[in-house]
């Protein structure tokens, strides 16, 4: 009997040309995905290039996966219908009477429609297959065909998962009678994998989140999120541990729920059905009732008119909006929506613990975890809506009643998109609500309203008009609400193929973004001109949805292109005619600004201008060019018109023994006009690179001086374009953005795949801080060493404009402000300058004028930020040199010109978004103090940057980040104490790790990076925390006081990394210049783990430890290679008898902490006292130890404060 | 008001001709439109009620092209299709009201009032509040009869209304059935030929999309009077007597012999005896004289 069923189910399936659209669909996404990234559209867009191989195992279990998610929104279509069928044709009343087993039934129904739906995943995987080896992929990027990947993917996490996902369903539909439901349990199983990532992000659940993630993802992330890319290109997958079990556990589930279906399945003719009011059982007689009625219906009016069914229509709205509100699927859709947003609320913006203010674009912000919810909804109800009638069977009924179609589906049109206003509403609800609970008052009623129901809410509705098309067009709510899907999901990616214009893509589209000080700037008049497009996209859309709106039963879609034409009358054609036409010409004026008007560049084209840029100037790059020693300013900004001109004097001295001939001016796209004060020609004008070259008559001899006086503004402003980086208030911009400098600087492709596509030959990084050659030009600019500055900035009444150095006059005139700026002393040719609004906070630390320039408002952190300038002023003159200014200024800019701060000479700009708003909780449990951190760090680069500053070689943002942000670390130890240092280092450590697998190019050593951040900052502050606490704080700044003393305000040959190392190797001993080796001149990773410990209490009350450790480290080549022996031979080796394969380390003579910890109650909270910490040499892998302590220990650790770089630092540390 | 249907013809895309250059003239009172299943009684129906569109042919009612006008002519048409569903967890009076809106109805007084009439004649005023998806299956047939009469339709239309009705109900909706249909024009599609006997003031055969026969019950049955000839058989007999004679129908008695029912001009055999014609008799006359002839 099951194979009768079961065969009988396949055949249906067979038969149906859903199964085959289905596969069709996927086939396509899985070719176009594997295709993409292995390059076939390289000869329309961007050249893919990576030393990532893109199958990868671990590439062919991302794609094969997500692909697989897709799958899950048909399981209600495929295994719910299997069961659901029966229902809906009434066919179960006859087949529940027949007599075959419920197993054979059940199991025949489940197993046929999971053949159904692997068949597809198979579909997927051939498509993968085939996109991955198509001709015109790049073969670099693709390994050979293994097997082994996508088994591993489909045996241990697809199907599983398909069980287990498709129980759920088939449970949930046997149950329910209802295909909805099914549905909605995807969504939501889909919101919890949503919440795993969520608790990725903080490595302490990742163990938890490994277990409970029913897809099994986060469990393999968790043992592959720190591979190297040489690893994720070589390695297998692992199956072990939590893998293992996450998916027993899952499996299990699976099992327990199939059973319970059958457990609980009878073969009765009504569903199951929930209700909270039980209704008493009534014997139900039907009254006698014969007798003739008079019929006398009473006079009523009929009216047809317009206004009324447009009346009509918008009480149908309400109705339908009932139905919405009231159906369980959009309840359950809200509520773990809700549950998400105020997740994600408490989770936005936190920056090492510390979380910000919820100030109420940050709840917006948050809030946009709920985008998914309302586009789910849109596309799902826009269906059941339009289906409605359908799916009850009562469209008969409707249909023939005198009302016009575009009553109807107006009516639903607006049904959507009130749910859309009441989900957008709860956003702000929630918003609010997370507010007060945060005792935060300050509701900005207006910016929600804004924000959520007109910027929004025109995006929302634009989505709606394609739900409504789409829905109407499909015959099956459910294959409408897939394609929608495909189709959001979709858009975005074809700029993969070269479509990159937003005008092709249905409702992409510049973004807006919020700030405090700046509100929505200038982004919301591109926003809305692109929403207006896209609202008569959606317009002309309805026109067509009218047009194939079904009114009683065609029968065949050729039949509904008949209507269609019919329905075409004139009125219908004047008013598609007008909405294409305003699609076409706002389109056209859009495509016309940015096509003709100006030459848009595609990716493809800038990536071959690249090249040619480099083909053309390269040859200039050591051309001996004179430097530039003054800098004179004018600027005067319109924060009002959003504009800008400026014009300036530089003054160049001929500092090379060489006499120069030509001057290589490099400049930019404003509208600029350039003078020298000698005689010259203008031989060649790049006006694509603006890389203009002037042959001065009488050539400048070594000591020579010249003048180049030059003015330079922005192109006027129109509502489709802004030329400017003017803001309304808070405008912030540098010398590079607007002045010219001297000279080839770079901007070469990077990838050396790439490169030599293009015949250019492999990129050579930076020299070697070795190449004593290369040492003349700092990194900041290689037109300048130091310079004399001096500007006069402009700006509104309003408005302070600032810019480094002191103010010398202050005027108003013609209704502007000016301000007159002087520097002291000779500053890096690197300054900026702001213009805002601003309120002053000032102080003074010694001599030095310290002021703040916040907006108001914003005056939460300002004393942290006081204190953060005041301490790095202390611990920096203290331990390295004067400071070199009378005066510091922080300087606040909108959050939508980044999260970042920027230290320029005495002058900080400060972002809002990364301490104003910060929300410090200063007990012990509190995160790091950031505002105060940061503001330390900036400090230091007065000193780390603006002293001393590094050769334009490798290694040289060591001199400058890494050391700012050990300054930091070291002024927040002191002020803050070592449990703080714990959360930093860790967060630290974990970030290096992250970030280092997404290394496309290489990583170099700390003393010889390229300039990543992820080396400069996170692994540097690891490595000069590590070394402060092996040779000593006060040892290390010594170093580097000599240090800075030497190299600082120099001229060229500039310093390095090496020197630097050099003065800290001096004072390093003998048995710790492996640390140095390790840290600074290797990628060196060890793995350390306490492997078992015993206490015994001792007859005097102390307490015996004896502690089981492995110590083991291996080095890390570019790609992230492993490697266990520096000369290819000597490697220790260990093996236990439980282990299958031996462990390797780099031989070891190194020390390494060895703690042992109490716990006190303090107040009644417990906190953790350190009974032992010590440095023990070690030589081997496997280590017993004994330590004797005199309280009872709780914990121990081998290197327990996570100062050394450990690929797990979880098992550092064992509780006894 | 005369409903006019010409060389109406609709074939569906599997290739079945569901009306077959059809043309029938409805006048008003209760038209019969009697078929066995799949005769193409929904089909018609639902083409005259704008459900659907036919390959050619013109349907009129009075002055609408129902066909070109659909609109004017749903303003005057109540239909009840065959089966229907509602929308789940809405009652009576809340559906009944949305009808209404959507007829036109646009006053709240008007629409409660007629509301309450409507269900008052259906006899559905005490479970009002009830959901109507929890209806039994007679009362939902009321429900239906109640929507229709909403907007006080001009031509009705009722598509196998009684089937599966019990026979208290069936009698309740004829009655109301008959009742509205005194003043307009009722077509109402069955394949039992007791309501047509009941109610009609004209009828209809279909059968393979053509109208088999035209003509009020009373001349259906005055034609064939002294053409209809009855004999009781044995149960062995049957064959030999279909093979030698025109055999309408043959019912069981309680003895196990059976009364068969001859058409016949004249008196077939001395055996048989003349009997009152019957609607049935018109019935099955028309349908076995549409049979395909073997060869």
């Amino acid at each position: 009997m099951f194979f009768t069923i079961f065969t009988h189910e396949l055949r249906y399936w067979l038969k149906k040309p859903a199964t085959y659209i289905y596969a069709a669909i996927f086939f396509v996404l899985a070719f176009f995905m594997a295709s993409a990234s292995a390059g076939i559209f390289d000869s329309v867009t961007v050249t893919t290039g990576s030393s990532r191989i893109v199958n990868s195992p671990i590439g062919i279990f991302n794609l094969y996966n997500a692909l697989t998610i897709f799958i899950f929104f048909l399981f209600p279509s495929i295994i719910g219908i299997s069961i659901y069928r029966d229902y809906k044709s009434e066919m179960h009343t006859i087949l529940y009477s027949y007599p075959f087993s419920k197993a054979n039934y059940l199991f025949a129904k489940f197993f046929s429609a999971i053949v159904v739906v692997t068949g597809i995943v198979f579909v997927i995987g051939i498509g993968m297959f085939i996109g991955f080896r198509f001709p015109g992929t790049n073969s670099e990027l693709v390994a050979p065909f293994d097997l082994q990947s996508y088994l591993y993917t489909y045996l241990v996490y697809i199907l599983p998962n398909v069980l287990l996902f498709g129980a759920i369903v088939f449970a949930v539909v046997t149950f329910t009678r209802n295909i909805a439901a099914g549905f909605i349990t995807i969504v939501l199983l889909i919101f919890i994998q949503g919440l795993m990532e969520g608790l990725l992000s903080d490595s302490d659940n990742r163990a938890l989140a490994a277990m409970l993630d029913p897809y099994g993802a986060s469990a393999a992330d968790y043992y592959v999120r720190y591979w190297t890319v040489a690893e994720q290109n070589e390695w297998h997958l692992p199956f072990k541990g939590l893998i293992i079990y996450n998916r027993l556990l899952w499996l299990g589930i699976a099992s327990l729920i199939f059973g319970l279906v059958y457990k609980f399945f009878s073969f009765s003719q009504n569903a199951v059905s929930f209700s909270f009011r039980k209704d008493k059982g009534e014997r139900s007689v039907k009254r006698n009732f014969g007798g003739i009625t008079k019929i006398n219906l009473p006079k009523v009016s009929f009216d047809y008119s317009f206004l009324q069914n447009l009346k009509t229509m918008w009480k149908l709205s309400n109705m339908e909006f009932l139905y919405i509100v009231k159906s369980w699927p959009f309840i359950s859709i809200l509520i773990v929506g809700l549950i998400i947003v105020l997740i994600s609320l408490s989770e936005i913006g936190n920056l090492f613990g510390t979380p910000t203010l919820p100030v109420t674009w940050k709840m917006l912000n948050g809030g946009s975890a709920f985008v998914i919810a309302i586009n789910i909804c849109t596309f799902l109800y826009a269906g059941l809506l339009v289906h409605r009638g359908n799916i009850t069977r009562m469209e008969d009924l409707i249909d023939v009643t005198p009302i016009p179609n575009w009553t109807l589906f107006l009516s639903k049109f607006i049904a959507l998109l009130k749910m859309q206003l009441v989900m957008l509403a709860i956003i702000m609800a929630s918003g609010m609500l997370f507010q007060i609970y945060n005792g935060y008052y300050n509701f900005e009623i207006g910016h929600y309203v804004y924000e959520l129901f007109v910027l929004s809410f025109i995006s929302y509705a634009i989505w709606a008009f394609l739900s409504m098309f789409v829905q109407t067009l499909m015959r099956n709510p459910y294959l409408g609400l897939f394609v929608l899907i495909v189709l959001a999901i979709g858009m975005p990616l074809l700029s993969l193929a070269g479509v990159e214009q937003a005008i092709f893509k249905y409702n992409q589209g510049p973004g807006y973004a919020y700030s405090d000080m700046n509100g929505y700037g200038d982004s919301f008049g591109l926003y809305m001109i692109y929403k207006l497009y896209w609202l008569f996209c959606g317009l002309v859309l309805l026109v067509f949805t009218a047009l194939f709106w079904v009114r009683g039963l065609p029968d065949s879609f050729k039949e509904r292109i008949q209507i269609a034409k019919r329905r075409l009358t004139l009125k219908m054609t004047i008013l598609l005619s007008v909405f294409v036409i305003g699609f076409l010409a706002l389109g056209f004026r859009i495509y016309y600004q940015n096509n003709i008007l100006n030459t848009r560049i595609s990716s493809k084209e800038s990536e071959l201008r690249t090249v040619e840029w480099e083909k053309t100037y390269k040859k200039y790059e050591n051309a001996a060019q004179p430097r530039i020693v003054a800098v004179k300013a004018n600027v005067n900004i319109f924060p009002k018109q959003l504009n800008f001109d400026a014009s300036g004097e530089y003054v160049m001295i001929n500092k090379t023994d060489v006499a120069i001939d030509s001057i290589f001016l490099n400049h930019n796209s404003y509208p600029s006009t350039f003078e020298f004060d000698k005689p010259n020609t203008l031989v060649s004008e790049d006006t694509i690179y603006n890389f203009d070259i002037y042959e001065l008559k009488q050539p400048m001899l070594p000591g020579d001086s010249l003048t180049l006086s030059f003015t330079v503004k922005n192109k006027p402003n129109s509502l489709l374009e802004k030329n400017s980086p003017v803001r309304h208030n808070g405008t912030f911009i540098n010398n590079f953005q607007i002045f010219p400098n001297l000279g080839y600087n770079g901007g070469e492709l990077q990838d050396n795949k790439i490169r030599e596509k293009y015949d250019l030959p492999p990129n050579e990084l930076k020299p070697m801080p070795t190449d004593s050659t290369a040492l003349g030009n700092t990194y900041i600019g290689k037109d300048s060493d130091w310079v004399d500055f001096e500007a006069t900035v402009s700006t509104s009444e309003d408005q302070i404009a600032i810019a480094p150095g002191y103010l010398q006059k202050e005027w108003t005139e013609n209704g502007r402000r000016y301000f007159h700026y002087k520097m002291d002393s000779k500053i890096l040719n690197f300054y900026g300058f702001n213009s805002a609004e601003y309120e002053v906070k000032k102080d003074t630390w010694k001599d030095v004028n310290l002021e703040i320039y916040y907006h108001k408002g914003h005056e939460y952190n300002l004393d942290r930020m006081m204190a953060g300038m005041k301490a790095s002023l202390e611990y920096n003159t203290k331990n390295f040199s004067p400071y070199q200014h009378k005066q510091l200024r922080i300087i606040e800019f909108p959050r939508t010109g980044g999260s970042f701060a920027q230290s320029f000479p005495n002058t900080i700009p400060f972002s809002e978004g990364v301490g104003f708003i910060a929300d410090v909780d200063e007990t012990e449990e509190g995160g790091v103090d950031y505002p105060f951190a940061i503001t330390v760090h900036e400090v230091a680069h007065q000193w780390w940057a603006h002293q001393v500053i590094g050769a334009d070689v490798l290694g040289a943002t060591m001199l400058s980040e890494s050391l700012s942000e050990y300054v930091s670390l070291k002024v927040l130890e002191h002020q803050q104490g070592k449990s703080q240092m714990r959360k930093f280092l860790k967060e630290a450590l974990d970030d290096y790790l992250t970030q280092r697998t997404f290394e496309s190019k290489r990583e170099k050593p700390l003393m010889y990076n390229d300039g990543q951040g992820y080396i400069r900052y996170q692994k540097g502050s690891l490595v000069f925390y590590a070394i402060s606490d092996y040779i000593g704080e006060e040892k290390l700044n010594n170093a580097l006081k000599a240090y800075v003393e030497k190299v600082k305000f120099q001229e060229a040959p500039y310093t390095t990394s090496v020197e630097m190392v050099d003065y800290i190797k001096e004072v390093t001993p003998d048995s710790l210049q492996y640390v140095i080796k390790d840290m600074f001149e290797t990628i060196t990773l060890y793995e350390n783990r306490v492997a078992d410990v015993t206490s015994t209490e001792l007859e005097n009350g102390k307490y015996q430890v004896d502690i089981h450790f492995q110590v083991s480290k291996y080095r890390n080549d570019e790609k992230g290679k492993r490697f266990f022996s520096d000369n290819g031979k000597d490697s220790l080796q260990y093996q236990s008898e439980t282990m299958k394969k031996p462990e390797y380390s780099v031989p070891l003579a190194d020390y390494i902490d060895i703690g042992i910890f109490g716990e006190e109650e303090v107040n009644g909270v417990k906190k953790e006292t350190e009974l032992y910490l010590k440095k023990q040499k070690i030589t081997q892998i496997d280590n017993h130890i004994s330590i004797i302590v005199d309280e009872k220990p709780v914990e121990v650790g081998v290197d327990p404060y996570n100062k050394l770089i450990d690929t797990n630092s979880n098992d550092n540390r064992k509780k006894l | 008001m005369k409903l006019v249907i010409k060389d109406l013809t609709k074939t569906y895309k599997n290739g079945v001709k569901a009306i077959d250059n059809l043309s029938l003239e409805i006048g008003t009172g209760m038209f019969g439109l009697l078929g066995p299943n799949g005769a193409g009684k929904s089909s018609l129906m639902r083409t005259i009620a704008t459900l659907q569109s036919p390959d050619s042919g013109s349907i009129m009612f009075g002055d609408i092209n129902v066909l070109e006008d659909k609109m004017a002519l749903r303003k005057v048409l109540g239909y009840l299709p065959q089966s229907f569903g509602v929308y789940p967890k809405m009652s009576a009076e809340a559906l009944l009201d949305y009808f209404a809106t959507l007829k036109g109805v646009s006053s709240k007084v008007d629409r409660n009032a007629l509301v309450r009439e409507v269900l008052e004649i259906t006899n559905l005023y005490d479970v009002r509040k009830k959901h109507v998806a929890g209806y039994s299956g007679g009362m939902k047939q009321r429900f239906g009869i109640a929507q229709l009469l909403l907007n006080n339709p001009k031509l009705i239309i009722v598509d196998e209304p009684t089937a599966g009705l019990d026979p208290a109900e069936r009698h309740r909706f004829l009655n109301v059935l008959r009742e509205v249909g005194t003043n307009c024009t009722v077509i109402f599609s069955t394949h039992i030929v007791e309501d047509v006997k009941e109610l009609c003031t004209d009828m209809a055969i279909l059968n393979g999309g053509k109208i088999l026969m035209q003509a009020t019950p009373t001349q259906a049955r005055e034609s064939l009077r002294g053409k209809i000839w009855t004999k009781v058989v044995e149960r062995d007999e049957l064959e030999q007597m279909e093979a030698m004679y025109n055999v309408l129908s043959s019912n069981y008695n309680e003895d196990n012999t059976l009364n068969i029912r001859v058409h016949s001009d004249t008196l077939p055999a001395d055996d048989f005896v003349a009997a009152e014609p019957q609607l049935d008799d018109v019935y099955f006359i028309a349908l076995k004289q549409d049979e395909p002839i073997d060869s």
